[in-house]
């Protein structure tokens, strides 16, 4: 279970990155994060791994408040896919999986790369799980493919069996085909693993497709929370023009969500 | 409309790249460098220089600069390659097991004595006996050669030791406080800031005269040069896989390690094959302090004017270093 409780974050420069935002996502849940760009998505998932710390409200992991204390602990349950993969070029996949479990490996044993053997046979039955062969173990992943690459960043997200995965714009540079295949992948994985997941993307089309559940975020707020179903074009072009404003609080309502004048006389 | 435009071409100005501030920047730099040019003799090097030149291609009829120079070529040519001993001055000589590749041979000297019944000068015939080893002067060098690149890989050892702490704490980004931080910082300025000569002094008077004093200088002067840099590329490593390994809770040692370090690892093995060569070339300058290797022979030899074994020493070490640098740029390309 992971909670936001009223949270907003305020950089030191007086951008307002998240404003009051409340959003608890259950256990085992596929949850997408949609929003233009600047909306605070990355600011709303970094908050949970610990690279960056709420202003207000607080942050919880399974009933335990993510603190300046607890953050080491908490954040070895929480992996991340980055948009730009964050692999340590020149270092081969097979270290740059492994180097996903470096907390649970001491530090003479990480010194040398001495990887315990239940280590390695994890990393080789991930690397099989996203689809790479072994010929790629010893590649260096500066010379693999961007889709290869978040192939070994998915491997290497799993090595600590997370209970939540973050994923920040994981396929914002590829190619759709190749996105997709990402996606599916993630999907997977985090359904075979039990993982729980907080994924933004760009492309509404990718998030009804793979989301259980789809949340919206303009200017820090939340603006929308609803099924796959509920994410119709026209709330899609409300939020991408900044004229969205808590639609799903009223899915019944028979207010054409278009009619953002009217909305906001509501509210 | 044209009003506006009116306007705007009024605020438009675009000045010539110089002022009378530069033009007087430039003046006073010319002043300062014709006091300092002066003061460092430019005029008589610049005259010297041009008469030996004109001396060289049959222009001028005498230059002490050319004079010197020739003498020096004659002196250091042939070079040394043997090496003869009296047979008198060996302890246990032994005629049936001469040396591999070594001969003796008699040599004669004509001198001038003092007859003391006669009061004349006399010319007499000495001949002694001398061992002959005809590459022994050239093995000599060559050993004390690999004695001065043991001291370089030692001393480049011992700074890449002593770096990677300093490195560690000297990155703004890795350092645990601002006390650590400064200090290392500090330490790595003023391990810079003595040369490896002046640290090799103190550390003769130290250690004795021998290699220990030779590579502990290098090694701290080198040190101070590779904490440097080492730290600058670890400030600069991009940050996307740290905050990866960060983000999981791997600490900051492993982080570097897995991290940062096999992105920098391509300019950090430059640097200290950088290092390594500029050790070998320092070595034989610290020799001459009495820090071991070819230095110290290179010294003693010049000071007896031994020219020709002086050239000897200086060829090979220019052919050292020489091989030093295609091995490096080898290794170098290999890396990168
Ligand atoms: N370190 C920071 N200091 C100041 N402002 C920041 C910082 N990081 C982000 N911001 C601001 O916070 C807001 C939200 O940024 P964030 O990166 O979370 O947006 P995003 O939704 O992830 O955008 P994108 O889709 O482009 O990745 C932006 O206005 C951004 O300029
Ligand atoms: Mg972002």
């Amino acid at each position: 279970m992971l909670k936001f409780n009223n949270v907003t974050k305020r950089f030191p420069d007086g951008t307002e990155a998240i404003r009051n935002i409340s959003l608890q996502v259950p256990r085992g849940q596929f949850c997408v994060v949609l929003g233009p760009s600047g909306a605070g998505k990355s600011t709303l998932l970094r908050m949970l791994n610990g690279l960056s710390s709420p202003t207000e409200g607080e942050v919880m992991l399974d009933d335990e408040q993510i603190t300046g204390k607890s953050v080491s602990r908490l954040r070895r349950k929480v992996a991340t896919v980055h948009q730009q993969f964050n692999l340590t070029p020149r270092m081969s996949v097979a270290l740059n999986v492994l180097s996903g479990a470096l907390p649970q490996v001491s530090h003479w044993r990480a010194g040398i790369g001495l990887f315990p053997a239940a280590l390695r046979e994890k990393a080789c039955r991930l690397l099989d799980e996203v689809g790479l062969t072994p010929e790629h173990l010893p590649r260096r992943v500066s010379e693999l493919s961007g889709g290869q690459q978040q192939r070994v960043g998915i491997a290497r997200a799993f090595m600590m069996d997370p209970a939540v995965l973050l994923a920040d714009e994981p396929v914002a540079s590829l190619d759709p085909r190749i996105s997709r295949g990402i996606l599916q992948l993630l999907h997977r994985q985090s359904r075979n693993h039990g993982t729980t997941v907080l994924c933004s993307l760009h492309q509404p089309e990718l998030a009804r497709e793979f989301g259980d559940r789809i949340v919206a975020v303009s200017q820090g707020r939340l603006v929308f929370d609803g099924t796959p179903a509920q994410l119709t074009d026209s709330v899609c072009e409300d939020l991408y023009h900044g004229t969205l404003n808590r639609h799903h609080e009223e899915p019944k309502a028979a207010v054409p969500v278009s009619v953002p004048s009217l909305e906001m006389a509501i509210a | 409309m044209s009003n506006l435009s009116v306007n705007q071409a009024a605020n438009w100005h675009l000045p010539q790249p110089y002022n009378t501030r530069h033009v007087l920047f430039a003046l006073i730099a010319l002043l300062i460098l014709a006091v300092s040019g002066v003061r460092m003799e430019v005029p008589r090097m610049v005259h010297d220089t041009v008469q030996g030149v004109g001396y060289a291609v049959g222009l001028a009829d005498e230059s002490p600069v050319a004079t010197g120079v020739k003498r020096i070529a004659e002196s250091i040519w042939p070079l040394r390659i043997s090496e003869e001993t009296e047979i008198s001055r060996i302890e246990n000589f032994d005629r049936e097991n001469l040396p591999w590749l070594s001969r003796v041979e008699v040599i004669e000297t004509k001198m001038q004595r003092m007859n003391t019944d006669t009061l004349r000068l006399e010319e007499t015939i000495e001949s002694k006996e001398v061992l002959i080893k005809p590459l022994g002067y050239l093995s000599h060098v060559l050993l004390k050669m690999l004695e001065t690149l043991e001291m370089a890989l030692w001393g480049t050892l011992l700074s890449v030791l002593l770096s990677i702490p300093l490195a560690y704490f000297a990155a703004a980004n890795y350092a645990p406080n601002r006390f650590a931080y400064n200090l290392s910082r500090s330490t790595i300025s003023l391990f810079r800031a003595i040369p490896e000569l002046v640290s090799a002094l103190f550390l003769v008077l130290a250690f004795g005269f021998g290699p220990i004093a030779g590579f502990l200088a290098l090694g701290i002067h080198g040190a101070g040069f590779l904490g440097k840099f080492y730290a600058e590329d670890i400030e600069n490593a991009d940050r996307g896989p740290q905050e990866a390994l960060q983000s999981i809770g791997a600490g900051k040692v492993k982080t570097l390690w897995y991290g940062v370090l096999p992105q920098v690892m391509p300019q950090y093995i430059a640097y200290t094959l950088y290092i390594f060569d500029r050790n070998v070339r320092m070595a034989t300058v610290i020799g001459i302090v009495g820090a071991g290797g070819i230095g110290l022979e290179l010294k003693g030899r010049f000071d007896m004017f031994n020219f020709d074994h002086v050239g000897t020493i200086l060829v090979i070490i220019f052919l050292t270093v020489f091989l030093l640098d295609q091995f490096s740029a080898r290794l170098r390309s290999r890396i990168l």
